[in-house]
């Protein structure tokens, strides 16, 4: 343990946070940095505990979460095989590369993203926001931990907490159906989830879907992916002018820019009309949905005549399977175009959602803590154990190279990994 | 304090087999043991289920139905053991029962074999296929795409007010007789039809001409990035779909002919949102074709900029009224997301003495009075940025005095009811600060 500490202080040394830029390190210097954040991520997980909202930014081993490291490269790691590949990035299983013996079983994802991509399909400012807001809410009990992140001349990397139960995705498409303990389950630590980050941190989501729910080897939800997470003005810390770990400048409450899967867009989102958390709670109605049902309310081959429906039309419900009266209103209230009714949106925010009927009988604390067993246990074997995850193509060869002048105009905008 | 014998014998094998194996890394030897054994003992558990056709459900989640005819489930029947076995078991309850396959394998079935989900799935989930064996008689949709679902993303657009540069949207100019034209085509269209004047006169605006002087130009072409969206002002055009989701070479390439589209008609319209491959080639069918085109970012940036600068009008308003003085910032930015503009013609009247009041208005532009009955000429002018009728947020007394636009006026309008869904009531939020003085000189509206 006390080996443990002083490892993770002598970490707390060299990590340094993105946004301020230091003179370059010397080779032993650089050398001695690789071997503390070696030492820092292998036991990251030792002192693990759900912390309290308050105290997660606060605990000192998560004010060492999720920073920028100076000496890591994808050469400490041994890359085992993708777990997933998303929109923009490929996630891979890694080990450290040369571990020590009690190490061995040390496992983590890898996301990368390549900047020629990132340039591309023009996520720069999405990538940055996502790195800074894993940053600050490492921690939580139901949010993937960003351990550390760090960038080659290719390349983006963020390490992160290994899920290994694999995606909510697969189990919903396998059982084709969740009944509602199962469903209320998921939704409640949800719940829990964008209570934090719209009220604690004033954070939207904006990509809620169950291909983004991962489970731990408990069954609980851990959401990944938060290339769209986006700070908005309107967190706690904002209201008490408190400033957090990330630069909080003081932002509207709204954006503007359309992100999202197109099953899951709030109306406000389709129609410009600018969004705030809110949209999150929207997409909560349609997991549940497709939760209960197994598909989504609105969809259609064709993304336009998705979009005419949920701008326009109520949410239907199939005679089956059949759904209890609390769960189509809890889903009603939310699907609800009218910002000024939408649950969650409403006066009372996130409490207001817990006390709805459809979560009679929860016990948010225990929810919160994990006293709740998972309806899923993830059938995991050891630690690296990836059978929960799809397996999926290799990249293909003869990727675009990320050229001198690519990088002359863009090389500044990624100095934060 | 002694182990149970159970445990004795657990322990015992364990030692037996780090004795015949005299592993390296006894730790992962006896993680891999126990896993092993883990295994072992739940396909046991499991096959004796099966043979005994009994399902463990119900045990730990009550019933979606729950025991009795209460919708709201078990609660009330048993509301001392919900928190123990409530709507969601808790850890260690019973037995695990996982089902050692993993999801993505084609074995992997635990609407059958698990106790985890409690209650079965209604009835006919438990124990079939794949999703790929969905009928359409299950309830699901039969093409419902079980994939994953890739995520869609515009460029990322700040507001020209907040980014110190100048845009202004272009303007192309139109005659009366074409604009009207264009109303007519776009006004129907999901991603039109909710503008108000300033905005829609603003994407008119933005439309620029192209003419397309050929017959056979592909002015898009399926499976390439689309940026335009377009309306037919003259002649008529070509849809075709190639199944294989983009234009192939060769005569057959085009893919099937689908449509035609005649003047005012338009097509690309998913490329206002983003970016997306075009699900369609559209050619011109004629010589001598014209097109009106509008890209993206020029119709994201007239609708971000204008929403931007109408949101924060209304917060500096708001933050003008005594009444609403403690609301926060955050507070005021989502009154500002309720408020609905409306615009009058001059002599109308906007609230009326004696009607029970339920909104508030802002008067964003043009001029407006108040009158009394009884008293001679207005009482009271209203220019921009003045507010009047907010004691209807507080109680439900009469309106004391009418008010009359004096000139064409544009009010945002605040009801109650959105402000106390969204705030809660105003008497909560006025107790923060001390408000009571003085409600009359604040609005003369006010009756004594
Ligand atoms: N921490 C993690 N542990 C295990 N798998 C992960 C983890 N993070 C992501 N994945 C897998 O990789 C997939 C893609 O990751 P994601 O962050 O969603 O990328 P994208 O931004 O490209 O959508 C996820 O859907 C999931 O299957
Ligand atoms: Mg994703």
């Amino acid at each position: 343990m006390k080996i443990r500490e002083a490892g993770q202080q002598m970490a707390a040394a060299v990590f340094h946070h993105g946004s301020q830029s230091q003179a370059p390190l010397t080779p032993e210097q650089m050398a001695q940095a690789n071997e503390h954040e070696k030492e820092f991520i292998a036991h990251f997980s030792d002192t693990q505990r759900p912390l309290a909202p308050g105290e997660v930014a606060e605990s000192p081993r998560n004010k060492e979460l999720g920073k920028s490291s100076k000496g890591l490269s994808i050469r400490d790691f041994e890359l085992v095989r993708t777990l997933g590949t998303g929109t923009f990035a490929r996630v891979w299983l890694v080990r450290l590369a040369n571990p020590a013996e009690e190490d061995r079983d040390k496992v983590f994802a890898l996301k990368v993203l390549r900047k020629v991509e990132v340039i591309k399909l023009k996520q720069v400012d999405h990538v940055n926001h996502e790195r800074s807001v894993l940053a600050d809410v490492a921690g939580h009990p139901f949010i993937t931990t960003l351990i550390t992140s760090f960038s080659d001349h290719d390349s983006l990397y963020m390490l992160l907490d290994y899920c290994p139960g694999g995606e909510v995705f697969s189990y919903l498409r396998k059982a084709k159906r969740f009944d509602e303990n199962t469903s209320r389950f998921y939704a409640a630590e949800i719940v829990l989830i964008l209570e934090y980050l719209h009220e604690r941190e004033g954070v939207a989501y904006r990509d809620l879907k169950p291909e983004n729910l991962l489970l731990d080897g408990e069954g609980h939800i851990k959401l990944v992916d938060f290339g769209f997470a986006k700070r908005l003005g309107n967190s706690e810390q904002q209201k008490h002018g408190k400033k957090s770990k990330g630069n909080v400048n003081i932002v509207p409450g709204e954006t503007y820019t359309l992100c999202g899967t197109p099953e899951y867009l709030a109306p406000e989102v389709i129609q410009s009309k600018g969004h705030t958390t809110a949209v999150d709670w929207w997409a909560l109605g349609i997991l549940i949905y497709e939760f209960l049902t197994g598909y989504p309310p609105f969809w259609n081959s064709n993304p336009i005549e998705i979009y005419k429906q949920i701008v326009s039309k109520p949410v239907h419900f199939p005679n089956e399977p059949a759904i209890s009266p609390e769960a189509k209103d809890i889903i009603r209230q939310f699907c609800t175009v009218d910002r000024s009714k939408r649950l969650g949106n409403i006066s009372g925010g996130a409490a207001r959602v817990k006390e709805h009927p459809f979560f009679n009988g929860v016990i948010w604390e225990d929810v919160y803590y994990r006293k709740y067993r998972g309806p899923i246990i993830p059938p995991i074997r050891y630690p690296g154990d990836a059978q929960c995850f799809d397996t999926y193509p290799d990249e293909k060869a003869g990727r675009e190279p990320y050229s001198d002048e690519l990088k002359r105009k863009w090389e500044d905008h990624f100095k934060d990994f | 304090m002694s182990l149970s014998s159970a445990s004795l014998d657990v322990i015992d094998s364990l030692r037996k087999e780090i004795l015949k194996n005299n592993p390296t890394d006894l730790i992962q030897f006896c993680a891999n043991y126990f896993t092993r054994q883990l295994e072992l003992e739940r396909s046991h558990f499991l096959s004796s289920l099966n043979t005994q056709g009994t399902k463990m459900s119900g045990s730990t989640f009550p019933g979606r139905f729950g025991s009795n005819s209460n919708p709201f489930g078990g609660a009330t029947t048993n509301a001392g053991e919900q928190v123990g076995s409530g709507q969601i078991s808790k850890v260690m309850e019973e037995d695990e029962t996982d089902t050692i396959t993993s999801p993505t394998s084609p074995n992997f079935n635990f609407g059958n074999s698990g106790g985890q989900f409690g209650a079965p799935f209604g009835g006919d989930a438990s124990g079939e296929g794949p999703p790929s064996s969905f009928k359409a008689a299950d309830g699901f949709p039969s093409q419902y795409g079980m994939g994953r679902r890739t995520s869609v993303s515009a460029e990322s657009l700040n507001p020209t007010a907040a980014s110190n540069d100048n845009w202004s949207p272009p303007f192309h100019h139109k005659t009366e007789e074409q604009l009207q034209r264009l109303k007519k085509s776009i006004s129907g269209n999901f991603l039109f039809s909710h503008l108000d004047d300033e905005q829609s006169a603003q994407v008119l605006g933005a439309l620029v001409e192209k003419a397309i002087p050929a017959k056979g130009i592909k002015v898009i072409t399926q499976g390439d990035e689309g940026d335009y969206f377009y309306v037919v002002e003259k002649g008529s055009f070509v849809v075709y779909v190639n199944k294989s989701g983009s234009l192939q070479p060769g005569p057959a390439g085009l893919g099937e002919e689908v449509a035609t589209i005649r003047p005012g008609g338009s097509f690309g319209e998913l490329a206002l949102m983003y970016n997306a491959p075009r699900a369609a080639t559209v050619m011109s069918a004629e010589a001598g074709c014209t097109l009106w085109a509008l890209d993206r970012i020029t119709f994201r940036r007239i609708l971000m900029d204008s929403t931007f600068q109408r949101r924060r009008l209304y917060e500096s308003f708001l933050e003008e009224v005594p009444l609403l003085a403690s609301l926060t910032k955050y507070e005021r930015s989502k009154i500002a997301d309720a408020l609905e503009t409306h615009k009058y013609p001059s002599g109308t009247t906007i609230i009326k003495e004696g009607d029970a009041g339920e909104a508030f208005y802002l008067l964003e532009s043009g001029q407006a009075e108040a009158y009394k009955s009884g008293t001679q000429g207005a009482v009271k002018q209203y220019t921009k940025g003045d507010y009047f009728g907010e004691l209807a947020l507080l109680n439900d007394a009469p309106r004391a005095a009418s008010v009359i636009s004096k000139t064409e006026v544009k009010v945002a309008k605040l009801g109650k009811d959105g402000f106390q869904r969204l705030l809660g009531p105003v008497e909560s939020i006025m107790r923060r600060t001390k408000y009571d003085e003085g409600v009359e000189e604040i609005d003369p509206l006010h009756k004594k």
